[in-house]
Order: structure tokens, then sequence, then C-alpha cells
């Protein structure tokens, strides 16, 4: 581990006081510190004094990043992060020993660093995973210098200080987990038990929210999680209850088509199978691209991309109140056959218990009671 | 609890069973209803069966929101009666001409249709939910109400509440996450389900029976008002 803090590698590449504060300020605010009462009762009040003392006792972290069942989404999404950006993150806060996107070198040269890495830092470096882990027929459906990924999982888990899971895939399966699973994917959470593990869903996950949790772990260790291991601080409202067509939705105002009236006009795409309303993630506030839009905003309902398993969640166009399987007619003409024949059934006993009642009760007439 | 899992089992398998059960429960109480037979018209009618049966519809759609005050029921106790009848319409209202609603009826049916603005429904949920607290007060005080009221008679206005007080909260996103009040909502409307085929809930059905019946009785004997 380097041994020297944050704030003095920064030093010592001439970044200025000015510039210092100017970091801390913009960490301070992609980490989505709180001034929240209690952190004002144990800890410094202002959020950027928080990070400045981090910044001053804290060293670098390293980080190994892994990608399994992926398609490098995650990445690409990282690289386009514009608070803190990626270089600032590897300038200033990471130093990224293992990474098979970002990595110049390859083969096994890169696979003897990783290893090298692990063993200097056991015990201290994150670990980032990307895709999901296939676990089907021993994990052959995805194996990297030979070794299945969940071994190669394993092996790294073990020495992490924390893992941080990018990515629907990581976080929750993914779209390789999706029915019918072929290669029976899993998602870290599910094989790793013994390590803290920070999810960050999306697909891919906000560049802002990555960039964001990793600097907030190596600042002040795992920040506060939902109970799907989700930071609460960018994943503690749904995209509807920060969605700027919101007031449209309470008024009811809804674009039936996508290219009606009511979608020129911006109003809400319910209708249009907008999962906002269950799905957690920060799209609404921090959007994409330096801020520029969320897919709401352009005119395209939110999938549920942060959510598990989004993609077995019904139609993405199909409106969130409709249930999720519609019934076979097959199945509808069974049950009505099985209602109509035990009705049947039913109605010919009755019948029939009519015609030749089981047994009969003589009625007595007054007449046969004063024959008495 | 996960409620994302807890939610997709309510709308997924669980609705599903749901469903069947409706289907096959509804069917067979259809069955045992139509196989009570018509019994053989021997003496010919004074009048048109048909447009007795059209004039007992009519009068359904009419006197209540109109002429209610032609109904004994009505003047014996107006408020329960409105109150019954505005029930009524709310159901149908929310169920048939709500969004969220129409949408689902769009996946089952493969065709959706218009509906109605937000804050109305919204407001005739409202209604519906009040005229049903308003009729529960009412059994609860009745003289003769309390002795008709079982358990069952308790058990249909609870399973029908609950869905409708759900879908209110559901709505406005009131107490529980939206996911968690989904799940509720799902799991209310699917006891409701499986519920109704057994109980008087089923009325809905034979409503049309009774109609028919009664409007073809009437028109027969001409004696229709």
């Amino acid at each position: 581990m380097p041994e020297k803090t944050i704030a003095e590698e920064l030093r010592e590449r001439g970044i200025s006081r000015r510039e210092f504060l100017k970091l801390s300020g913009i960490l301070a605010g992609v980490v989505g510190l709180m001034d929240s009462p209690i952190h004002a009762l144990a800890k410094p009040i202002n959020p950027v004094e928080r990070v400045i003392q981090a910044l001053q006792t804290k060293q670098r972290a390293p980080v190994i990043w892994l990608e399994f069942q992926d398609c490098a989404g995650c990445t690409e999404a990282i690289s386009r992060s514009q608070a803190p950006t990626l270089v600032d993150l590897v300038l200033n806060t990471l130093t990224i020993e293992y990474h098979e996107t970002l990595s110049a070198a390859a083969g096994f040269q890169v696979e003897e660093a990783k290893q090298a890495a692990m063993k200097k830092y056991a015990g201290a470096y994150v670990l980032v995973v990307e895709g999901s882990i296939p676990t089907g027929n021993s994990g052959v459906y995805c194996t990297i210098g030979g070794r299945t990924a969940v071994d190669l999982l394993r092996e790294a888990a073990s020495g992490a200080a924390a893992i941080i899971a990018t990515g629907n895939c990581a976080s929750f399966g993914g779209i390789p987990k999706a029915s019918p699973n072929p290669t029976d994917a899993h998602s870290v959470m599910a094989l790793i038990k013994d390590k803290p593990i920070i999810n960050i869903p999306g697909c891919p996950a906000i560049p802002e929210v990555t960039t964001g949790v990793i600097a907030n772990y190596v600042l002040f260790g795992v920040p506060e999680l939902d109970s799907l291991k989700r930071p609460l601080a960018f994943y503690g409202n749904t995209i509807h209850d920060r969605c700027l067509r919101r007031p449209f939705y309470d008024a009811g105002k809804y674009a039936d088509s996508f290219d009606d009236d009511g979608a020129r006009q911006g109003w809400c795409l319910y209708k249009l199978g907008c999962k906002g309303p269950t799905t957690y993630n920060a799209c609404a506030t921090i959007k994409w691209d330096a801020g520029l839009s969320f897919p709401v905003q352009s005119g395209h309902p939110c999938l549920g991309c942060s959510q598990p398993d989004f993609w077995d969640g019904g139609g993405f166009y199909q409106g969130q109140s409709a249930p999720l399987s519609r019934p076979a007619l097959a199945a509808v003409g069974a049950a009505a056959g099985i209602g109509a024949a035990v009705g049947i059934g039913a109605a010919l006993m009755n019948r029939a218990q009519q015609k030749h009642p089981a047994s009969t009760v003589p009625v007595e007439t007054p007449e046969a009671k004063e024959a008495k | 609890m996960n409620w994302n899992s807890a939610l997709e089992f309510a709308r997924g398998p669980f609705f599903y069973a749901a469903l069947i059960i409706f289907i096959g429960g509804m069917t067979y109480r259809f069955v045992r209803v139509l196989l009570l037979g018509w019994k053989p018209d021997k003496v010919p009618g004074k009048g048109s069966k048909l447009g007795g049966v059209a004039v007992s519809y009519l009068k359904g759609l009419i006197i209540w929101p109109f002429i209610p005050w032609v109904k004994n029921t009505f003047t014996r106790n107006p408020l329960i009666y409105l109150a019954g009848g505005l029930f009524h319409l709310s159901l149908f209202t929310v169920l048939i001409l709500g969004t969220t609603h129409m949408l689902v009826w769009k996946s089952l049916l493969g065709f959706g249709w218009p509906t109605l603005p937000l804050p109305i429904v919204d407001w005739m949920a409202a209604a519906g939910i009040a005229a049903m607290i308003a009729l529960a007060i009412n059994r609860l005080i009745h003289p003769v109400l309390k002795l008709l009221t079982g358990a069952a008679e308790w058990l249909n206005l609870l399973l029908v509440f609950l869905p409708m007080i759900t879908g209110y909260i559901l709505t406005h996103h009131l107490f529980f996450p939206y996911e968690m009040g989904f799940t509720i909502h799902m799991m209310t409307v699917n006891i409701l389900l499986i519920w109704i085929p057994f109980s008087r809930i089923a009325h809905f059905m034979f409503y049309f029976f009774s109609r028919t019946i009664h409007g073809a009785q009437f028109g027969k004997r001409a004696v229709t008002p």
C-alpha cells in the first residue's frame, strides 16, 4: 500500500491549496455527504471539512477490477464520468492494479501483475466486479486465462477489504440471469457472504454514482446501504419520486404512444411501460452525460434497470399495473371446463335426488290427524 | 423481506392462480344457475316478455341516478340506497375507466379503451370508500341488518374494502414505499378474486339473471309500470 496520504501525494504533484479545497468540495458533493444532526454530533459539521480530514489521513486505495459475464458497458460509462472523472479517481484516490479493458498490458503478464497486487495489498484492496458469474457446468461458460469466473472471484474476494459490484449483472445477475438463465448466472452477493459488498446496480451504473461510491469508500468506508446493499445516498429515492414528469402523473395526463400529443408535451410515460415508481436510482437527479438528460426526460419510459430481475419484470412497454403473466387460453379453458363439469355434476345429482328422494318424510295432513 | 420478489410473486404466479380459480369458480356458479332450468311457459301472456326485460334494465339504469324516490328502499333509508348505488358506480368507474386497471384488461384481453382523467377516477374511488364505510356502519347499527349479518358478510365487506383502500393508498403514494403498497394491493386483489366465486360477491353475474327473469315475468303479465 502507498505510504503517503492522498493529501501528501497531491501536494507533491503541485496541487495548490485552492485546487485541493475545490477537489474536496466536489468530492463531498459526489459522495452524497449530508449535514445530518447525527453527523454533526460525532464528526465535523461541514461535509467539506470531513473530506479534507479524510484526504489528509487516508491513503490511495489499490483497486482490482474484474469483468465476468459483462458487456464492459459499466467501464465504458465510468470512462465518461464527469465528477470525479476517472482520471481524477486514478490520479487522486485510486491505483487501479488490474482492469481488463483499461490495462495496456495483456495475456499472462497482466495476470501475473494481478497476482502480485493481490499478494502485496492482501486484505487492503478494493475489488470491483462487473458482470455476473456463471456457475452452471462448473462455471465453464466464462473463463479467463483458463480459470473459471467463480474461481477467480473467490480468489480475489478472499483478500479484498470490500467488494463493489457495479452494474445490474454483478449486483443482481442482470441479463445473463434472465429467464431461462442458461449459464446459471449469479450475482456477487449470492456467492460471497463474508465480505462487505456495495451494489451499484444500473445498466450501466450511472458513472458519477460509481466514481462517487468508490471515492466514498476510500474516504469513509462502507456507506449507508439499503436492504439490497445499495448506497442510500444514490438509491434512496425512486425515479418516480424525483421525476420531472411527475406533475403529469399526479394530474393523470399520460402519453398514449411515442408520437402523440401527450408525448410531445412531455406527459407521464406510465402507460408506455415506465417502471419509475418501483425503481430506485439517481437518474432523475444526477442524470447522464454531465447532467444533460436521462431516459424519461428524453421521452423513453424507465426500464427499471437498477432493480433485481428487471429483465423478467413484465414487458418494457407494458404498463406496470398489468400482471406479469397472462394465463394461456388452454389454462383458462381447463379452469372453465373443470368448473362447468363440477357444476353439471352437482346439478345432475340434485335432480336425481329430487326425483328419488333418499328419505321421504310423510306429511301429516289435518285429515290424517283427525282419522287418528 | 425483499418487496421486489414479493411484488413479482403477487403480480405473477399468485395473480395467475387467483385468476384461474376465479374463472373456474365462476363457471361453476354460472352452470349451476343455468341448470336450475326455466319452467315451460304453458299460459299465453298478456304482454311482451322482451318489452318487460327492456323496461327492467332501463329501470335499473334510470331509477338510482334520476328518480330514486320511486323506490321504497330509498324513502325508507335514502342514505343507504344512495351509498349502495354510489359504491357500485365507483367500483365500475375505477375498474373499467381507471387507466391503471384498463392496462390490466388490455394485457389480458389484448385491447384497451379510452379512460377517464385520474382526478375524476380518484374522487370516485374516494366516494366509493366513503360509501362502503357508511354501509358498514349501517350494518352495525341497523336492528334488522344486524341480525342478518354474519361472518361471511363481514368477510365480504373486508375483502372488497382492502383492495379499494390499498389502491387509494397506492395511487397517492401514502404510508408505504410504492413497491410495498403495490404488493399489498395485488395480494388483497388476488385474495378477493379467489373469494368471489364462493361468496355472494358473485352477485355481479346473477344480477343479470334476476333482472332478465323478473322483467320477463312482469312483461308477460303486462304489469310493467
